[in-house]
């Protein structure tokens, strides 16, 4: 009788630790997604990257009529804030005066993907729960978004097992190793969204810039025959980069989670060999070929960067 | 018996702060008694305060007439208060010894950073947000035959290397935060997204 008893509380804790472990990770990045849209919280969190950490505060509540406050701001070194009142979203930065676009989310550190549909990275990657462990004084559950091929690095999640909240981020190589982190290091969840964020609905945000559509589509002089699986054209602009003055030829990818920058001008070297360097885990890739300088900048592997930089044909002239 | 002692016997006589254990000690040894005795006499001599007639056996003397006196049994109310007073002064140097060797610890970061700052001098370079990393293969050998000019010319290339990564990555950056503009009106997920569309069409007929 004893000895039976024991079996079935084995077989109990046994089915409740699979039950609890099976939850699929969909479930878990989509309660997060909601969490972020909808919670009242007052969080801080460190980049650490390069052997360095920065510190953030970042507030979101929503307010009486639903519409989402948002401000995420830079505590060390020169101001950086980003405040977002609905669809509206400003930064503040030392290199340009303040600006607002029209966007459904803010451009930090933090992929702005977590905070929308999942479901649009489930070709591509995998979810995957992972187990349990304790960050932030929390339990946690471990959620990995793993590429599904070798071109991308992995994404690392731990969210509060109670609130589904972000914890920590890692961007991990395939060979395990961390290149950049997010660890946040205080959050308050509230009923009532906090006062700091409230006050944003007094404050004027800076002027709308208004793109029109067909500069951000522009027939570019070149053309990219190769790109990881998932990878699909945003924009392509001509723009000159503003600390060098340099007019380049510019194009934006995205998987949804990962952005890409494609950087082709004329150059006066006529070879130089690839060179890169690493911000964390954003990559630099830059090299002349035959006097065309091409520029591969985004979280993806050197190899992956190289490949799509060879892979920049120019156009033949249609035009004199 | 210990140099140690003696040297502790050497330290009182020359009036550095000791506690009433060690004058004890030595009031209670015989032997230590007598060094304490010599010693004040050498300092005596050195410094030229020998009376004009040494009487060596005073102490012993006086020793003699203590214990001839009769023993006074008294409340002791002037040596508590005394204990007090020590004890309040012991409490006040505590916190200020603590404050020097702060302070102490504090200078020796001062200079410590100072010196960092004299070292990293030479090898400030704009922009230099991360080390450069060429692919494999083409990381030239470095020479000690390499000349000046060549040397000027590598540096220079170097840092406008990193003044164009450096000016790359803020770009990037950049594009990305105008670029999430066209990346929501490919979303329809929410019934926000279609505010958002109709406030761009406004925005655009202004």
């Amino acid at each position: 009788m004893k000895f039976l008893s024991y079996v079935l509380l084995l077989l109990s804790i046994s089915f409740s630790a699979v039950g609890e472990e099976s939850e699929p990770a969909k479930v878990w990045l989509e309660r997060l997604s909601s969490a972020l849209n909808k919670l009242n919280f007052s969080t801080s969190f460190v980049v650490v990257k390069n052997n360095q950490a920065q510190p953030y505060h970042w507030f979101h509540g929503v307010d009486e009529s639903g519409k989402e406050l948002e401000i995420l701001s830079l505590l060390n070194g020169p101001r950086r804030d980003i405040l977002r009142k609905g669809n509206v979203v400003s930064y503040i930065e030392p290199e340009l005066p303040p600006y607002s676009v029209t966007s459904q989310q803010i451009s930090g550190p933090i992929p702005a993907i977590l905070a929308g549909d999942i479901s649009q990275l489930e070709n591509i990657y995998d979810f995957i729960s992972v187990g349990r462990s304790r960050v932030l004084g929390r339990p946690a559950q471990l959620i990995r978004i793993e590429a599904k091929n070798n071109h991308r690095y992995a994404y690392w999640l731990w969210l509060d097992q109670q609130s589904s909240m972000l914890l920590k981020l890692s961007i991990v190589t395939k060979q395990g190793q961390q290149l950049e982190q997010i660890q946040f290091t205080h959050l308050e969840i509230t009923d009532k969204p906090s006062e700091s964020v409230l006050q944003l609905n007094e404050t004027e945000l800076p002027v709308l810039v208004d793109i029109p559509e067909e500069y951000q589509q522009q027939e570019l002089q070149w053309d990219v025959n190769w790109l990881p699986e998932g990878f699909t054209k945003i924009n392509a602009n001509r723009h000159k980069i503003s600390l060098t003055k340099q007019p380049v030829e510019f194009m934006l990818l995205s998987d949804g989670l990962v952005d890409i920058s494609i950087y082709v001008n004329s150059s006066q070297e006529k070879q130089r060999n690839a060179d890169f360097v690493m911000d964390g885990a954003t990559l630099v890739l830059n090299q002349v070929n035959d006097g065309i300088e091409v520029s591969v900048v985004g979280k993806i592997p050197s190899k992956t960067a190289k490949a799509i930089a060879d892979a920049i044909t120019i156009k033949p002239p249609q035009k004199p | 018996m210990s140099e140690g002692k003696f040297e502790t016997v050497s330290s009182c006589v020359d009036n550095f702060q000791h506690d009433e254990q060690t004058f004890d000690n030595i009031i209670n040894d015989e032997h230590l008694s007598t060094t304490w005795d010599r010693y004040h006499l050498i300092g005596d001599v050195l410094r030229n305060d020998t009376p004009d007639v040494l009487q060596l056996d005073l102490s012993a003397e006086i020793a003699k007439a203590i214990a001839a006196e009769p023993t006074v049994l008294a409340p002791k109310t002037t040596n508590v208060f005394m204990l007090k007073l020590k004890a309040k002064v012991v409490e006040f140097a505590k916190p200020v010894g603590q404050l020097a060797i702060a302070a102490s610890a504090a200078g020796l970061m001062v200079l410590g950073v100072q010196s960092n700052v004299a070292q990293n001098n030479e090898t400030i370079l704009p922009s230099q947000i991360v080390k450069t990393i060429p692919m494999a293969g083409i990381a030239e050998p470095v020479s000690l035959n390499f000349q000046e000019p060549d040397r000027a010319s590598q540096k220079q290339a170097f840092i406008d290397q990193q003044r164009r990564f450096h000016a790359l990555l803020s770009d990037h950056q950049q594009q990305i935060k105008l670029g999430s503009l066209t990346v929501d009106s490919t979303n329809t997920d929410n019934e926000s997204e279609t505010t958002s569309i109709d406030n761009k069409k406004a925005n655009k007929s202004n």
